[in-house]
């Protein structure tokens, strides 16, 4: 067979091959597509879909700077609820345990899981943290401060009415964080730790 | 919280209740009464207690290179101990003189068992910040709720009526609160120390001033004398571990920590 032959079957092949293939991925696609509303349930899928239109808020979280002790705030959007401060403030937990978006240091150990929040009606907000928040903090005390602080004043300065924390560590209180700072009572806010303040 | 509020009849009144909270931890009421009785003699030879940081099980903070936080706060205090004894008529009591553990609510035990003059906890820091450095000094910030405070204003006002009335089961709250809270009658003094002891730290290490800070430590909460916490310098910072570990450094820090004592202890002298 000539090379002007070959010129033309390869080009050929190959936008063949690559049409095959487009063919079953799109198609496999199309499948999942179909199966998804069996297995997850068309509620589901509304629900998602509205959970975008659901109100807003802006909330402040608190990390820590590369350069300086105080906590440094950061802004971040979570979903309002009103009428429950107890799922405020878990958006703002987990928000900051996600850590920060613009390179500021985490306070919080990023293993740290959130268990349980619930604030009673005198203002005190009790928050359950799994082990990890104690277990793998690095332990000393202006990483203590750093953290009790960055969890209340983060609470306290988004929530109207939570006044004052009371941190469990899964599900038990504890004498201290990790060795220093005492978390065996509800535990006021210090904005004076927040930079700029 | 106001320290003033903690007036000498306050402990008088209160007597029983500090006796009955003291035995759960020895039998400490009495030296706490005439330590809070600013009219008592001159008393013979007192306590300083030493404090070293963590140890055991519970190494506190770690250095990138393998130092830990129990081992520079017991080769201080040690160091600390010897520089006291060999120039001041004080006798030095160390909570721990080996590495053990000793929970936190003993530490602060040792200091009220041993009718304690002042009681200096020293411990090295850790931040998140592997830049944080210098040394900085301590004392209780005691951040009472408003319903301790509440509690504490009413036992003040109707502290004997009060011990005949409420149950057994409630004065047990009330007792724990008090024993929790012996440290709030000490805050003016124990500022005055740590302001002496960092002025010291800042002299001889040429460091930034990190100045005295209050936190809610826990150790310091249940001491009945003027206590702070010295933390030495930053083991998470690695150039500061190094010099944490450090034998010739350990000496000056110890030397520091001496002469803020000894100009506290000229000041206000044993009472």
């Amino acid at each position: 067979m000539p090379k002007s032959a070959h010129a033309i079957l390869i080009p050929v092949l190959a936008v063949l091959a690559i049409g095959l293939a487009l063919f079953f991925f799109l198609s496999e696609n199309r499948e999942s597509i179909k199966k998804a509303p069996l297995t997850a349930g068309p509620a589901a899928e509304e629900g998602a879909v509205s959970s975008d239109l659901r109100p807003k808020r802006t909330v402040t979280l608190l990390f820590v700077g590369e350069d300086s002790e105080s906590l440094i705030p950061e802004d971040r959007e979570i979903l309002a609820d009103p009428a429950s401060p107890a799922a405020e403030a878990r958006e703002i937990l987990r928000e900051l345990i996600k850590g920060s978006q613009t390179g500021l240091l985490s306070a919080v150990p990023p293993e740290t899981k959130l268990l349980q929040v619930y604030v009673d009606k005198e203002g005190t907000a009790f928050v359950d943290f799994s082990r990890e928040f104690a277990d793998r903090h690095p332990s000393g005390s202006t990483a203590e401060i750093a953290t009790v602080y960055a969890v209340v004043n983060s609470l306290a300065q988004n929530l109207k009415t939570v006044k004052k924390v009371f941190l469990l560590v899964d599900g038990e209180e504890r004498e201290t964080l990790a060795g220093h700072i005492a978390i065996d009572h509800p535990i006021l806010p210090d904005f004076s730790l927040i930079a700029g303040r | 919280m106001d320290p003033s509020k903690f007036s000498p009849r306050f402990f008088l009144r209160t007597a029983p209740l500090f006796l009955a909270a003291a035995l759960t931890a020895g039998a400490p009421g009495l030296s706490l009464l005439s330590a809070a009785d600013d009219s008592s003699s001159s008393a013979p030879v007192r306590n300083i207690i030493i404090d070293p940081g963590h140890g055991g099980v519970k190494p506190g903070a770690k250095g990138k290179f393998g130092t830990l936080e129990k081992d520079v706060t017991l080769a201080v205090s040690l160091k600390l101990k010897a520089l006291i004894e060999k120039t001041m008529p004080f006798r030095v009591i160390l909570t721990r003189d080996k590495d053990i553990d000793v929970s936190l609510e003993n530490r602060a035990a040792v200091a009220n068992n041993n009718d304690a003059q002042v009681f200096i906890s020293i411990h090295a820091n850790g931040s998140v910040r592997s830049k944080s450095h210098g040394a900085e000094t301590f004392f209780m910030n005691v951040n009472a709720s408003d319903e301790e405070t509440r509690k504490l204003a009413y036992l003040e006002n109707t502290g004997e009526e009060l011990e005949k009335r409420i149950a057994d089961e409630a004065q047990d709250a009330v007792k724990m609160i008090l024993w929790d809270m012996a440290q709030a009658a000490y805050v003016r003094q124990s500022q005055r120390l740590a302001e002496m002891v960092q002025e010291d730290l800042n002299l001889e290490l040429g460091l930034e001033n990190r100045g005295i800070k209050q936190a809610a430590f826990k150790v310091l909460q249940g001491v009945a004398c003027p206590a702070i916490l010295v933390e030495l310098a930053f083991i998470s910072n690695p150039e500061e571990e190094r010099k944490l570990s450090d034998e010739s450094y350990q000496q000056r820090l110890a030397e520091s920590i001496h002469r803020g004592l000894v100009r506290y202890l000229r000041l206000f002298p044993q009472k």
